[in-house]
């Protein structure tokens, strides 16, 4: 079958901005599931809150979406240590996690998914900026600036986390939490408001990433649950714990959705499946990840 | 008496921090071997490996003749290979008397030729019980227990799997004088009834009384392999270990 | 009770059921109970490897809707003329079932055999990943009908019952029957024990002689089996299968909230659970839209395992006072809060919704009680019981913002006041 070269650069360069913006989802379950073992099932949910926030701003007060999440950044952080918080009185102190912990996430993602749907209802919604829209020409490649500001963004926010992770006395505390808690306990620090920090942090990294997904594409609430898989197969791929691991597992997710989906025998509808096959497959064969320890 | 469990060149890597390095050692049948060191210095992890919980990357474990390498743990276990954990670690949701029941049925039942009937089953798990003194909490669930007898409790679901060789990973901390006495004791007889035993602990008292040898263990190098009074006269134990 | 009598037993509890309903000669009713029995079915399924072995399972959907596809698959292929003398002829839907069974029982092997040497985080994410992939093959697989659906013609009557929909239902009665059985003959067996052993602590299992993966990859086997079971006359009964009701999201949440909510322990637990909740869901179906109906399980789910963890079976085995359950101030501000939203919700619904509201107005309240008795502000519980009277009677609006008020008041005092240091103030409502 002869696909033209144009379609193939365009295909791959579309998979390499929409898996930078994979990652920003992602960033914030590496750090609670890949360092805190906490899995976060409800962490599409958050991020369709954010999208849903970042619209209702932008359409009320007219302010750039991403922008807005920046703001709400905060808020999320807050949101983020009162989960937290519940979360460990009531289940990770008596190591209820597996079962419990795990339903909690659960009925929280159903919680907010539904309630969206309540207030608006199952229309797609879709934010207005100057980039959306535009795009830029460079010789045969297409890069669609609605793509290529959220990559920009998500690039930047992951570089800001990393930094602060491995430069930052608490970034560095959380990571020696991911590693060992006893250790940490003799040092003084109490690992519990070490990972409430972080999971917090996890959270607010969803106001952002919330409003890059209502950028690129229209949102409707049950979208998040097609991130869900999405989030944990580049989570798995890239390495527990590994935020490099987690871009470049995002970026190979990216292509390969990219390829399927404007590959004329396959077509869009076959792309939730991909990252679900990508998921079971590196389960299957290579739990540790590409990056893991 | 022939080596009952061999461990040869054993190395087991967490990531970039080697936490055993070129272990080799060897359990006699009937032997009593004392395994110490300080903190952190692999005891535990040898034992997970020695018992399949952890797959050592490099070296060998032979367990009755046989290479236990890429046996589970359950598998080690039916075969005659059984520990206690450091921290215990009892099935919550159940009476002690049925944490007891599971070694029973899983792992004698699980042997050829052996079958308990159920009633014998209870039969054992109660003389266990009041082996290690904990006759009078049959019924009470783990959660009712002190950590002195959740210690117990695990030596006693240890026991139960009816080893050859039974690792007993700290089950004397927290007990008082006598009580220590009492178990080492019981581990004594135990012994002087087939089992080999490797004691890991830290009360040197309990230690020195009950081992046959002594081997110490230093981050993840073993050190010392001798007569206890030796051993603990060597300058680098001293240093490493007897010194804190 | 041996497991034969029990089975006799709820064989004849059964029929017993069967009969009353014919008496009541009333379709509907049928159609309703057909989906409570299946709902057992799933409880039970589910808490074989959920509640009993503690792998939860997010991918009910997809072992269910597995089970309606074969049966749509067949109805589709079948007869199949392989020569003129061979001739494959429809088949009946206890065969169907049994089809079902062995399908999804063999996917759920397949799926375990990759997952379960890994830790259940990653069973979990597998099952929902499955759900997603399957049902992604199905709305792309046209011979069953795609994106479009399928139909599926089925009699109006059969002898010698009488309307189909009474043989559908005799049927799940009898899966039923069956899956409460097996569950708990499992209970009672070793397996049942290894089980257990693997829930509580899955190292010492494997130390003490269980061999956890084989034991695994039977719970996750019998489980899916009992799932493909319960949908394989799904076909039928709905009589227009598309893959959005297939694999609806309602599967999956009630296949965990019925078991948590009734109790995970025993094969009690998701009984209780699937016909409260099954038959809540039946009688409020007609007075709520089912999103609404989707938000209050959600919500219970996340109530009953912060507030209740071991189900109304544990409350009534005495088991887990709820008086620490407030004591940290966010279980108290999250839960205070995010109970609120149903009663907003059902507020917008038509006034035969109202008596739902009472579940959420007794959660409130009960925090009010559990926080105030907590901080020593006993007074607190006023609150809650204000804000429920002002907003179930009809007024005017300012009715309803001293009823929002008094709630937010309740939440402040709740989370800002102190316990004061000489009791003389107990205040009583």
């Amino acid at each position: 079958m002869d696909v033209p070269f144009d379609l193939l650069v365009n295909a791959l360069v579309a998979g390499l901005l929409l898996g930078a913006f994979y990652a920003a989802v992602t960033i914030g379950v590496s750090i609670s599931f890949g360092m805190l073992d906490i899995v976060n099932i409800a962490h599409p949910g958050f991020i369709i809150l954010g999208s849903y926030i970042a619209y209702i701003v932008n359409s009320r007060l007219g302010i750039d979406p991403i922008l807005a999440s920046i703001v709400m950044a905060p808020a999320f952080y807050a949101l983020g240590a009162l989960v937290y918080q519940v979360y460990y009185a009531s289940f990770e102190r008596y190591g209820q996690e597996a079962l419990r912990g795990l339903a909690f996430f659960f009925g929280l993602l159903f919680v907010t998914e539904v309630t969206l749907i309540l207030v608006f209802g199952v229309d797609y919604r879709y934010v207005e900026a100057a980039y959306i829209g535009p795009s830029v020409q460079i010789g045969i490649i297409d890069l669609p600036l609605r793509m290529l500001v959220p990559c920009l963004v998500a690039l930047t926010l992951i570089g800001a986390l990393q930094l602060f992770l491995s430069r930052s006395f608490l970034g560095r505390a959380i990571m020696a939490v991911a590693q060992d808690q006893l250790a940490l306990q003799l040092m003084a620090a109490s690992p519990t408001r070490i990972k409430r920090v972080a999971f917090a942090l996890s959270i607010a990294t969803t106001a952002i990433a919330g409003a890059l997904l209502i950028v690129i594409q229209p949102v409707e609430p049950s979208i998040g649950r097609e991130y869900i898989g999405r989030v944990f197969a580049i989570c798995v791929l890239g390495g527990l714990g590994s935020l490099p691991g987690a871009l470049i597992g995002a970026f190979l997710l990216g292509i390969v959705e990219s390829f399927t989906a404007s590959l004329p025998w396959l077509g869009p509808s076959w792309a939730p499946a991909v990252a679900f096959g990508f998921l079971l497959i590196t389960l299957a064969v290579r739990p540790a990840g590409l990056f893991g320890r | 008496m022939t080596a009952l469990l061999e461990v040869d060149n054993l190395s087991k890597r967490f990531g970039g921090f080697v936490a055993l390095d070129g272990i080799t050692l060897s359990v006699k049948a009937g032997e009593r071997l004392g395994l110490i060191g300080p903190n952190g210095s692999g005891k535990s992890t040898l034992v997970n490996c020695i018992c399949g919980t952890l797959a050592n990357e490099m070296g060998t474990v032979r367990f009755d003749g046989a290479t236990m390498n890429g046996l589970t743990a359950h598998e080690r276990t039916r075969r005659g290979l059984a520990r206690s954990f450091q921290l215990p670690r009892p099935f919550t949701s159940m009476s002690i008397a049925e944490n007891l029941r599971v070694p029973l049925l899983y792992t004698v039942n699980a042997r050829p030729g052996s079958h308990l009937s159920p009633a014998a089953i209870d039969e054992r798990a109660a003389e266990l019980l009041s082996l290690v003194g904990l006759a009078d909490k049959a019924k009470h669930l783990p959660r009712d227990l002190t950590q002195v007898e959740m210690r117990k409790l695990e030596l006693a679901r240890a026991l139960a799997a009816e080893p050859k060789l039974l690792i007993a990973d700290e089950s004397m901390a927290g007990l008082s004088n006598t009580e220590v006495a009492d178990i080492v004791a019981l581990l004594i007889r135990l012994n002087e009834r087939g089992i080999t035993i490797i004691l890991i602990e830290h009360i040197m008292r309990a230690v020195m009384s009950f081992s046959q040898r002594l081997v110490v263990l230093v981050t993840g190098k073993k050190i010392a392999d001798g007569a206890p009074d030796i051993v603990i006269r060597n300058p680098e134990v001293e240093r490493a270990y007897i010194g804190q | 009770m041996r497991t034969l009598t029990f089975f006799l037993i709820c064989t004849a509890i059964g029929i017993g059921v069967f009969a009353a309903a014919r008496l009541v000669d009333n379709d509907y009713l049928f159609f309703a109970g057909y989906v409570v029995l299946q709902y057992i079915v799933l409880a039970t399924a589910w808490n074989i490897l959920g509640g009993y072995t503690g792998y939860v399972n997010f991918g009910s959907a997809a072992f269910f809707a597995l089970g309606a596809y074969a049966t749509v698959f067949l109805h589709k292929a079948l007869p199949l003329e392989i020569s003129s003398l061979i001739v494959i002829d429809p088949l009946p839907i206890p065969v169907l079932i049994v089809i079902g069974a062995v399908i999804s029982g063999f996917v759920g092997l397949g799926m375990g055999y990759l997952t379960l040497r890994l830790r259940g985080a990653f069973f979990a994410i597998a099952t929902l990943a499955l759900a997603v992939v399957l049902q992604t093959f199905i709305t792309n697989w046209s011979f069953v009908g795609g994106a479009r659906g399928a139909y599926v013609i089925r009699p109006n009557e059969i002898e010698p019952i009488g309307p189909y929909v009474q043989y559908l239902f005799l049927l799940m009665l009898a899966l039923a029957v069956t899956a409460l059985t097996v569950a708990r003959f499992i209970e009672r067996s070793r397996l049942g024990l290894g089980f257990a052993a693997i829930r509580d602590d899955e190292l010492a299992a494997e130390a003490s002689g269980v061999p956890t993966l084989k034991l695994k990859l039977i719970a996750t086997t019998i489980s899916g089996a009992l799932m493909g079971m319960a949908g394989a006359p799904f076909p039928y009964y709905i009589g227009y299968l598309q893959p959005s009701s297939a694999f609806a999201l309602d599967y999956a949440v009630n296949s965990i909230a019925m078991p948590m909510i009734g109790g995970t322990t025993s094969w009690v637990g998701p009984l209780i659970g699937a016909v409260l909740l099954g038959t809540l869901q039946q009688i409020a179906t007609v007075t709520i839209s089912s999103s609404v109906n989707l938000l209050i399980v959600g919500l219970l789910i996340v109530d009953c395992v912060i507030i209740a963890p071991t189900g109304i079976l544990g409350l009534i085995e005495g088991r887990r006072t709820a008086r620490d359950v407030v004591a940290d101030p966010a279980v108290f501000a999250l839960l205070f809060g995010i109970n609120v939203i149903p009663i907003y919700f059902l507020h917008q619904e038509a006034l035969t919704a109202r008596p739902l509201e009472i579940i959420f107005w007794a959660v409130l309240i009960f925090l009010a009680l559990a926080r105030g008795r907590l901080i020593g502000q006993l007074w607190l519980i006023t609150l809650p019981i204000v804000s429920a009277a002002l907003s179930v009677v009809p007024g005017p609006p300012l009715q309803g913002l001293i009823s929002i008020l008094a709630l937010v008041i309740c939440l402040a005092c709740g989370l800002l006041l102190r316990p004061r240091e000489a009791a003389t103030r107990s205040g009583t409502p």
